[in-house]
């Protein structure tokens, strides 16, 4: 049903009290799951997905028999010298308010799984792991806009943790413009991480760039807008997944500050400098 | 699954090394597509596009059905695609592989979801008769850019398609034949068209359209942007790859504004040569009953 969000124009705030260029809050955590090799916890806003890393490993017998389509390959076959990631992605059927069920040939979230394959294989030096499989699962808690945001950002959360060297974060946020497509006024404003009510209403793009800089790997938009709301869309956007980046690395900080303290690894030579308080 | 062989490794440097330098293996330029043809069956709502080696068979169809429960005011609308191993031995029936998931994703939120198609105009009585367009993608020779060239032959086969005519009285609800009556046009909104850049090298710093599938193969990226004539964008997909400055990505969207207005007077003139071929002796505007009523698509 859609919303008015016709109000933004009197007080300049957002359905939920936000500005045009505030983020929800976010929450993160890693290491959440003990018996994974890598694991991560995200909130962005209502929005809470789960991921688990397992890899490198070498491949299962699966391969072959159901890959790519199925397991959303990314980066290259088994058999060839980089490892291949494999996204899955489950979606509760508890996650949104009208629990749709949904199979595992939805093309939606296979699609969702192949993005987010290609967008980490070409971030994780995959190279350096050949004849080897990693795998990345997705649990999708809570959906409440900005999903496939969040996914990546949970990803690669869970991928530092597991340890797998990779260029930068790839962080990943959401923007929108306000007013529909068919209004032609130039006075929108952009809109930063939409939530559901949001993303139903307005155009809005996901953006997933790499670490500090303004290059984009992923970019999805599924809305029809004027290609003139583009550019402020997009640059909202990179800037978005910047503070993204600079909460990730605080939480990873953080981690490695409490294992440090706790003695559950060395401190390394280049942490000399690090404020352990 | 049988793979398809990859090109080795003398043929993807020699392909790189080249597109460094600006040369493409066929002689075009970076921003140039391969000719683009489109002939139109005998029946309403056939396509047959060719890009370069590229060709697309679309068909539409019409039905009538009884309209989803939660949509009684909504017809259906529906594009099938299949990639058969007549394309490449890597395709199998009934296995989808990636290629034809993203692609028929791709097509369903350029054509379906951008709401080029009027689907309220296909219900004939609320929630008990509606149409059901149906649109099967046949590709019949894969070289590269599968995704514009069958969104084009969509949107042609679309656009050609003619629906048996309706009418409604004292309850009854009558469809007659293409004899009665002139079979009428589907109510269209607006065509989009696909527009896919790959890119090449570390950075992502080359950036080619419509790619042949030699390229495709060693291009490290690509990006799919729909967009109609009035400058809307409908749909992009960058579905990760290799990072690409924002900035260039805004040029390429400017640049695929052009190509797609482009197209999309290519297929305005196909369809009225197709519509002159029809009309011998200019009969089709008495015998069809129908108001003209969107002038401009």
């Amino acid at each position: 049903m859609p919303l008015d969000t016709s109000t933004y124009g009197l007080a300049l705030l957002r359905v939920d009290g936000r500005r045009w260029n505030e983020l929800r809050r976010i929450h993160a955590q890693i290491r959440t799951q003990a018996a994974a090799d890598g694991s991560s916890y995200l909130e962005m806003g209502h929005t809470k997905v789960m991921c688990v890393v397992t890899g490198p490993s070498e491949p299962g017998p699966r391969r072959g028999a159901a890959g790519g389509a199925a397991g959303g390959g990314g980066g290259a076959g088994g058999q060839s010298k980089d490892a291949e990631v494999v996204v899955n992605i489950v979606i509760a059927g508890f996650s949104s308010v009208d629990r749709k069920r949904r199979g595992r040939g939805d093309k939606r979230t296979l699609e969702m799984q192949s993005t987010l394959a290609n967008t980490l294989a070409a971030t994780l030096h995959t190279h350096l792991f050949p004849h080897s499989q990693i795998n990345i699962s997705l649990h999708v808690l809570s959906q409440d806009g900005s999903l496939l945001a969040a996914l990546i950002n949970a990803a690669t959360l869970a991928c530092v943790d597991a340890g797998i060297p990779m260029t930068d974060y790839v962080t990943a946020c959401t923007a929108g413009s306000t007013s529909t497509y068919a209004a032609n006024d130039e006075g929108a404003d952009p809109l930063l991480d939409l939530n559901h009510q949001e993303e139903q209403e307005l155009p809005g793009l996901t953006v997933a760039t790499l670490g500090d800089s303004d290059r984009v790997v992923a970019l999805v938009c599924e809305s029809r807008v004027q290609i003139s709301r583009l550019e402020g869309m997009l640059a909202v956007g990179v800037d978005g997944c910047k503070q993204v980046r600079e909460i990730l690395d605080q939480v990873i900080k953080a981690q490695g500050q409490k294992m440090i303290l706790e003695g559950t690894v060395d401190k390394g030579t280049g942490l000399n400098d690090m404020d352990l308080d | 699954m049988p793979r398809e062989a990859e090109p080795s490794l003398n043929e993807k440097q020699f392909v790189l090394q080249a597109l460094q330098d600006s040369i493409r293996l066929d002689g075009r330029e970076l921003e140039q597509y391969r000719p683009l043809e489109l002939t139109f069956g005998d029946q309403y709502g056939v396509a047959d596009v060719t890009l370069g080696k590229t060709r697309v068979l679309a068909k539409a169809s019409a039905e009538l059905t009884v309209p989803y429960a939660d949509r009684p005011l909504d017809g259906i609308f529906n594009i099938a695609t299949e990639l058969s191993p007549m394309t490449s031995p890597a395709f199998e029936v009934n296995r989808p592989t990636e290629t034809e998931v993203l692609i028929s994703r791709l097509l369903e939120k350029t054509v379906r979801r951008s709401g080029a198609l009027d689907t309220e105009s296909l219900c004939l009585v609320a929630g008990q008769k509606c149409w059901s367009i149906r649109v099967d993608v046949h590709v019949l020779s894969h070289d590269g850019n599968l995704i514009d060239a069958a969104c084009f032959a969509v949107v042609a086969a679309l656009r050609h398609f003619r629906k048996p005519d309706t009418s409604m009285e004292g309850g009854v609800l009558t469809v007659y034949t293409p004899a009665e009556r002139e079979p009428v046009p589907l109510s269209w909104l607006h065509s989009p068209f696909c527009v896919t850049w790959s890119f090449f090298g570390e950075d992502g710093d080359i950036a080619v359209l419509d790619a042949t599938w030699m390229e495709e193969q060693v291009s490290s990226g690509s990006c799919t942007i729909s967009l109609n004539k009035h400058g809307e964008i409908c749909q992009i997909a960058k579905l990760g790859g290799v990072p690409v400055e924002a900035v260039s990505l805004l040029q390429c969207t400017n640049v695929a504004l052009i190509k797609a207005k482009d197209m999309s007077s290519k297929l305005d003139r196909w369809l009225t040569e197709d519509a002159k071929r029809r009309d011998k002796g200019g009969l089709l505007a008495e015998l069809s009953a129908e108001n003209d009523r969107v002038p401009d698509i």
